[in-house]
């Protein structure tokens, strides 16, 4: 609960630092900020020729949007997921790289992670803005669920910073952990329908035996994935069940996340 | 209420000595579950109490635990026994260049480590032009902090922790690095400081600024409290000591 405060009563630091990785991020580069719009189109171009003319990947068209456009498709899911991988790399290494910040002044340790989480944030919001814009012109209306929208980022933030925490943790005391992690949302990313459709794997569970669905969406990143998908290119509400897996997921991460953190926060300095 | 700015009782603090220290899951492994290392007290049983408005001097020889204490006062380490207690607002000024950014400007610096010191952006602004004429880095105040020199960055430092007003102010031989025109001007500021009832603990090698500046002393031993009080005094024994061991 102290600590709770103190997070709190300096939560302008947060704001500082969350400005410093903004800004210093693209610093000394020509393209600056649009640098964090190329990445994602390259992204998209690069998956839409691969799956969706070679391998015809062939999602479901959008209910009730009536979308029928696989870059679009792909980029509703694949925006959370860069999203999520980004704030656990950088969350994760946020306490080794601050070493010298660390060992020469005390403030609370957690507004590292927490300021990646937010920095990524802005970026995410403005690759959602650019994606809500060419939604409306192909057809879609996501505009009236901005709201749920919103909330569900922040829901995506908080089990992208709660993992960030703990990793960063074990981090401190194996810097495997970083290249681990890495290796691992590599493939974390093909096991969650992002550039292939869920329907294929229900396909596969058809013929080889329905438990493997149920496996498979014990992924949280499958329900986060789908519940933006309803919203942005479905344009519906998500199903109850998908809502709240992704509501208790958020929860116990970033709460076991936060409290593994604060648990070890003070010897960090020592351990660098 | 006491007069006691700071109440350090029965402080120790210790380190894991690593055989080999290789942060690795495979090193993990093969040493097995348990590790080799072995506990060394940096700091050992220091008790000490630091009245309101004071400067107190922290003197020791090398590897003393002087800067292990005061890691421990600005609460970057945490002791493993003993507990301090700090009555009022504290800013930390350790070693060269404290917090700061390499690849930021000093502005951009400035108001990064006021807001680590808890001043709102407002507060800083308020304070700028004063930090950096204090600080005399003049024009470079734009220019990415890892060009500056030793001393501008410490003088930059410096004068950010300064005028933060903390009720308690903790330096680790931040002053060393500073020209005498500098060094001048922040004893005129200590004494400032300490005369509107802030507190000061520093510590330093340089026994003459101890003699001047300092009402108090603790000297520490090989993490052990040698001897604490009146600064001529302690100084002296200090002297004496450091005479046997160099000869
Ligand atoms: N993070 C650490 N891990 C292990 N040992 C440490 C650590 N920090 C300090 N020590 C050890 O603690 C002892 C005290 O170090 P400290 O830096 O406090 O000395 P000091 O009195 O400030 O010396 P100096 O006058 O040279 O600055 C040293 O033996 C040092 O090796
Ligand atoms: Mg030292």
């Amino acid at each position: 609960m102290a600590y709770l405060k103190e997070l709190l009563a300096s939560r302008e630091l947060l704001a500082n630092l969350t400005m410093r990785e903004v800004s210093g991020k693209y610093r000394r580069t020509v393209l600056g900020q649009l640098w964090s719009l190329i990445n994602p189109i390259v992204l998209m171009l690069v998956y839409t020729v691969v799956f969706s003319f070679i391998f015809r990947a062939r999602p479901a068209e959008g209910d009730p949007s009536g979308l029928n456009l696989y870059p679009l498709w792909l980029m509703c899911g694949l925006l959370p997921w860069l999203y999520f991988t980004r704030v656990v790399n950088g969350g994760l290494t946020s306490i080794v790289s601050n070493a010298n910040l660390i060992k020469k002044v005390y403030f609370p340790r957690m507004h590292l992670p927490l300021s990646v989480a937010l920095s990524t944030g802005v970026t995410w919001a403005m690759e959602l803005g650019v994606l809500a814009l060419a939604l409306t012109i192909f057809g879609g209306m996501p505009l009236p669920f901005l709201p749920l929208l919103i909330l569900w980022m922040v829901l995506l933030a908080l089990f992208a910073s709660g993992l960030a925490m703990m990793l960063a943790i074990l981090n401190v005391h194996f810097r495997d952990t970083q290249h681990f992690v890495a290796l691992i949302l590599q493939m974390w990313m093909y096991l969650t329908p992002i550039i292939y459709p869920i329907s294929l794997v229900r396909e596969g569970a058809e013929q080889y035996g329905m438990w493997i669905i149920d496996v498979y969406r014990l992924n949280p990143m499958e329900r986060f994935v789908e519940v933006f998908r309803n919203i942005l290119y479905d344009n519906r509400l998500p199903a109850w069940d998908d809502a709240l897996w992704c509501v208790g997921w958020a929860g116990v991460i970033f709460g076991l996340g936060y409290m593994i953190f604060q648990r070890n926060e003070k010897r960090l300095a020592e351990l660098l | 209420m006491s007069d006691s700015a700071v109440i350090v009782d029965r402080v120790s603090k210790k380190f894991r000595m690593y055989k080999e220290r290789n942060q690795s899951l495979k090193a993990a492994i093969m040493r097995g579950k348990k590790s080799i290392a072995e506990d060394f007290w940096a700091v050992q049983d220091v008790s000490f109490e630091v009245p309101r408005g004071a400067t107190f001097g922290l003197i020791g020889r090398n590897g003393s635990g002087k800067s292990t204490l005061l890691k421990c006062l600005a609460r970057i380490l945490h002791p493993d026994r003993g507990s301090i207690t700090m009555n009022g607002k504290a800013a930390s000024l350790l070693e060269v260049g404290s917090g700061f950014h390499p690849e930021l400007s000093g502005r951009e610096n400035v108001f990064l480590n006021g807001s680590i010191l808890g001043l709102s952006k407002k507060e800083v602004a308020s304070r700028f032009d004063e930090i950096v004429e204090f600080s005399g880095v003049g024009k470079f105040i734009d220019q990415p902090v890892k060009n500056y020199s030793s001393g501008m960055y410490v003088r930059l430092g410096f004068s950010v922790a300064i005028h933060v007003q903390p009720d308690i102010l903790v330096v680790d031989e931040v002053l060393a690095v500073g020209d005498g025109a500098f060094k001048k001007k922040s004893q005129n500021k200590f004494v400032e400081f300490t005369k509107s009832g802030r507190t000061v603990i520093l510590v330093t090698h340089s026994l003459a600024q101890v003699r001047e500046m300092c009402n108090q002393v603790a000297w520490l031993d090989q993490g052990r409290l040698a001897a604490v009080g009146d600064a001529d005094e302690v100084t002296q024994k200090y002297q004496a000591h450091l005479d046997a061991a160099g000869s």
